[in-house]
C-alpha cells in the first residue's frame, strides 16, 4: 500500500509476470463476454427504429436518441409498472424477513429433534424451478382468490425466497457468538429482547445483504407474474415491458430503454451489498 | 451481598446425534477428560455441593473440561440445572430467569456489544432496569473511574485493546452492583504481564465493591492469590474445597497435590510402616518418622502398613551433608533461577525436582551441583504426604 512497502518487495520473476498477464487476459475476456449484452442493450436503446433495422448498421448508434428514454413513459404505464414492482419486491421482502428471522434464529440457537431433516427439506424446496410449480401455485392462488393481484405475487415471492433467507440468516446468526446474547439476558433482557437489542443489530450487515438479495430476486421474477397477472394495472415491470413487444412489431429501442430502467435499482442495490459485506460491524465484541 | 448454597448440583448434557458422530471421528487417543457417560448423556458436573458466605471470593479451578464453566453457567441461569438445588440468599433459583437472579457475569470472550460504545455497554444493564438517566451516568462514570477506562467511554469495543475490553466487561458487570459476580477465566486472553496487572486490579476491586465472587480459572496462581476458598474440580467432581493454604498444605488426594504448587510435587513409590503404633515412611534408603499431627491423623483412620505414594514438594526436599538415612539421586539438569536453583534429578527411577536456595542466611554461596553429581536427599516428617493406592490422602 505505502511507498516503503513496495520498495521492500522482492524483484518479480518473468514467469510471474507472464502468469499475471495471462490472468488479466482471462479476466478481461470474461468481463467482455458478460458486459457486452448490457453494452448492446444501451446502444440499441439509443438508436432509432429505422437504424436498428438498417442493413448496414453499426453497434454504436450514429446519433444517440436520448428521447427514447422519455418516450417510453408515455407509450406505456411505466410508472405504474415500476410502482407495482416496488410493492411486490418490497412486500415480499418484508414478509420473507418477518418469517425468516425467527426461523433462522431457532435453527441457529436452539436444539430440537429433526433439525437436520428440517434444514434438508428447506433446501429441497429450493430445488424446483418456479415453472414446475406453476400449476400448483395457480390452483392455490385461485382458491384464495389471489390470481390476478399484487398481494398474491407478494406471497409467492416471499415463499420462493424463504429457504434462501433462512439459510443465509442462519449462517449469519451462527457466526455471531451466542455469549453476547447470554450476556444480554444476564444484564436484564428477555430472550426476545436479547435478540432485538443485541443479535439483530450485530447481524445487521448479514440482514441487509439478505434483504437486498430477496428484493432483487422478487424484482426480477417474471414467470409467475406473467401467468397470474392479466390486468395491465397489476403488472410488474418485468411483465409490463412486454408492452413494447407487440403482436405486430417489436419496438426494440423502447424495450431496451425500459429494461435499462428496470436494472438500475438492481445495480444500485448490489453496490450497497458490496459495501455492507466489507464493513466489519460484527468484529470487536468478542476476543480478537 | 449474598449467600449461595449449591446442593448436590448435577449437569447432564443429553446425547445428540451429531455428538456421537463427532466422537467416532475424533477417536479415542484424545481422552484427557473422563466424564461419566450415562444413558441420559454426558455428566459434566455432579455431586457439587458448596455453601458460599456473603462477600466470599470462591475460585473454581481445574484442568480443561472438568466442568468449571458449566457450574458457573448453571449459577448464572444460562444452563439448565439437571439435578440438585441452587439457592441465592435462601431463595430457590433453579427455574429463575438469568435476568431475575441479580447476578452479573464476565465472559472469557468479553462478550461486549460491538454496536454500542463503551459507555452504552456499561449503561445497558442499568437502562434495562429503568434506572434514571443521571443515576446511570453517575454509576457508569464511577465504574469507569475504578477501572481506569474513563477516556475510552466514547469508543466502540473494536477500538480497544484486549486489556481495555476486559475492563469494560468487568465494568458492565459491576455498575449494577449485583448480588453475585461471576467471572469465567476473565484473564486468560491477556498476555502474562497484563494478566498479573489485572489480577492485582481484581484484588483491589474486591475491596471496593461488596459482592460475592465466583471466579473460574485453570491457572493455579490466580486461584491461590485471589480465592478465599478454592474449589478444585476434576472430571465433573469436586476434589477438594479449602483455603489456598489448606489445599497447599493438606491436599486431599494425588490430583490436588499434583495440581496445586509449582513446580509440581515430587511423588515416590514408598512404604508406610507402622511399628509400635508409630508411623514412618520408607523410600529408597531413607526412613522418616511422621510428625505428631500426621501420626494422630493416620491413627484416627487406623491406617495399616501398606504400599503408598509419597509426596514431597520440591522446596521441602533437603540436601543432607552425607549419605546415611538418605535418598540417593543423580542430577540431570540444573536450572539457575537467581535466588534459587532447581535441580532435576533421578531418584528411585522417578524424576525429582529439588529447590535449593543459592545462598544461606549468612550470604555464603551454597555448593552447586552439575549433571551427573550425586545428591543425598531427605525430608522432614511434617511436610510429606501419604497417599494410598487410589490416590487418597490417608490423613483424610
Ligand atoms: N453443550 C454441550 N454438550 C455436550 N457436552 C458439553 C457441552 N458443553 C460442555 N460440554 C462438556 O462438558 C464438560 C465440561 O465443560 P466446561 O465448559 O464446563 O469445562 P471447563 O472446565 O470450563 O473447561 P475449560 O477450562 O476448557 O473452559 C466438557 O468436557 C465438555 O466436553
Ligand atoms: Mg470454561
Amino acid at each position: 500500500m505505502s511507498e516503503p512497502n513496495t520498495a521492500l518487495k522482492k524483484p518479480v520473476s518473468v514467469k510471474k509476470v507472464i502468469l499475471r498477464l495471462l490472468l488479466y487476459f482471462v479476466v478481461l475476456d470474461v468481463c467482455i463476454i458478460t458486459l457486452y449484452p448490457y453494452f448492446a442493450m444501451l446502444c440499441t436503446a439509443l438508436k432509432s427504429r429505422a437504424e436498428i433495422f438498417s442493413p448496414n448498421g453499426t453497434v454504436l448508434p450514429i446519433t444517440a436518441l436520448w428521447s427514447n428514454f422519455i418516450d417510453i413513459w408515455s407509450r406505456a404505464p411505466m410508472a405504474r409498472y415500476m410502482l407495482n414492482s416496488v410493492l411486490i419486491a418490497g412486500g415480499s421482502t418484508i414478509i420473507a424477513m418477518l418469517c425468516g428471522i425467527p426461523a433462522a434464529y431457532a435453527l441457529a440457537r436452539m436444539k430440537f429433534k429433526g433439525q437436520t431433516a428440517f434444514l434438508g427439506v428447506i433446501i429441497v424446496s429450493q430445488m424446483f424451478a418456479p415453472v414446475v410449480l406453476l400449476i400448483g401455485i395457480y390452483k392455490v392462488m385461485l382458491s384464495m382468490g389471489l390470481t390476478d393481484s399484487i398481494l398474491g405475487l407478494i406471497f409467492i415471492n416471499a415463499a420462493f425466497n424463504q429457504a434462501f433467507t433462512v439459510w443465509l440468516l442462519r449462517g449469519t446468526f451462527m457466526g455471531i457468538s451466542a455469549e453476547m446474547e447470554q450476556a444480554a439476558t444476564i444484564d436484564g433482557c428477555t430472550r426476545v429482547q436479547s435478540m432485538m437489542k443485541v443479535l439483530l443489530p450485530v447481524a445487521a450487515p448479514g440482514i441487509v445483504t439478505t434483504l437486498i438479495f430477496i428484493f432483487i430476486n422478487a424484482w426480477n421474477e417474471y414467470t409467475v407474474a406473467l401467468c397470474l397477472i392479466s390486468t395491465d394495472g397489476f403488472k410488474p415491470l418485468t411483465v409490463g415491458i412486454n408492452t413494447f413487444n407487440g403482436y405486430n412489431i417489436i419496438e426494440w429501442q423502447y424495450l431496451f430503454a425500459a429494461s435499462i430502467f428496470a436494472i438500475i435499482p438492481v445495480v444500485i442495490l448490489f453496490m450497497c451489498i458490496e459495501k455492507n459485506l466489507v464493513s466489519g460491524l460484527a468484529s470487536g465484541g468478542v476476543k480478537g | 451481598m449474598a449467600t449461595l448454597n449449591l446442593k448436590n448440583i448435577k449437569k447432564v448434557y443429553p446425547h445428540s446425534g451429531d455428538q456421537k458422530k463427532a466422537k467416532k471421528k475424533a477417536g479415542e487417543p484424545e481422552k484427557k477428560v473422563n466424564l461419566q457417560v450415562t444413558d441420559e448423556g454426558v455428566v459434566a458436573v455432579q455431586e457439587f455441593s458448596l455453601d458460599i458466605a456473603d462477600k466470599e471470593f470462591i475460585v473454581l479451578v481445574g484442568p480443561s473440561g472438568c466442568g468449571k464453566s458449566t457450574t458457573l453457567r448453571m449459577v448464572a441461569g444460562l444452563e439448565e440445572i439437571s439435578g440438585g438445588e441452587l439457592y441465592i440468599d435462601g431463595k430457590l433459583m433453579n427455574d429463575v430467569e438469568p435476568k431475575n437472579r441479580d447476578i452479573a457475569m464476565v465472559f472469557q470472550s468479553y462478550a461486549l456489544y460491538p454496536h454500542m460504545t463503551v459507555y452504552e455497554n456499561m449503561a445497558f444493564p442499568l437502562k434495562l432496569r429503568k434506572t434514571p438517566k443521571d443515576e446511570i451516568d453517575k454509576r457508569v462514570k464511577e465504574a469507569a473511574e475504578i477501572l481506569d477506562i474513563t477516556q475510552y467511554l466514547d469508543r466502540k469495543p473494536k477500538a480497544l485493546s484486549g486489556g481495555q475490553r476486559q475492563r469494560v466487561a468487568i465494568g458492565r458487570a459491576i455498575v449494577r452492583e449485583p448480588k453475585v459476580l461471576l467471572m469465567d477465566e476473565p484473564l486468560s486472553n491477556l498476555d502474562a504481564k497484563l494478566r498479573n496487572q489485572m489480577r492485582a486490579e481484581i484484588i483491589k476491586l474486591r475491596q471496593k465493591i461488596n459482592t460475592t465472587f465466583i471466579y473460574v480459572t485453570h491457572d493455579q496462581t490466580e486461584a491461590m492469590t485471589l480465592g478465599d476458598r478454592i474449589v478444585i474440580m476434576k472430571d465433573g467432581f469436586i476434589q477438594q474445597i479449602g483455603t489456598p493454604q489448606e489445599v497447599f498444605d493438606h491436599p486431599a488426594n494425588l490430583f490436588v497435590a499434583g495440581f496445586i504448587g509449582m513446580p509440581q510435587m515430587n511423588f515416590f513409590n514408598a512404604k508406610l510402616l507402622c511399628e509400635g503404633g508409630r508411623y514412618s515412611v520408607s523410600v529408597g534408603g531413607c526412613t522418616v518418622e511422621l510428625s505428631e499431627e500426621k501420626q494422630k491423623n493416620l491413627a484416627a483412620h487406623s491406617a495399616g502398613a501398606q504400599d503408598i505414594t509419597l509426596g514431597v514438594r520440591p522446596s521441602h526436599m533437603v540436601l543432607a551433608k552425607e549419605a546415611g538415612n538418605t535418598l540417593a539421586a543423580t542430577v540431570e539438569v540444573s536450572e539457575m533461577m537467581g535466588s534459587e536453583v532447581h535441580f532435576h534429578a533421578n531418584a528411585e527411577g522417578k524424576d525429582v525436582v529439588v529447590i535449593v536456595p543459592t545462598m544461606n542466611a549468612e550470604g555464603e554461596h551454597i555448593e552447586s551441583f552439575r549433571a551427573g553429581d550425586q545428591l543425598n536427599l531427605t525430608f522432614s516428617g511434617n511436610v510429606c504426604h501419604v497417599f494410598d493406592k487410589d490416590g487418597k490422602n490417608l490423613e483424610f
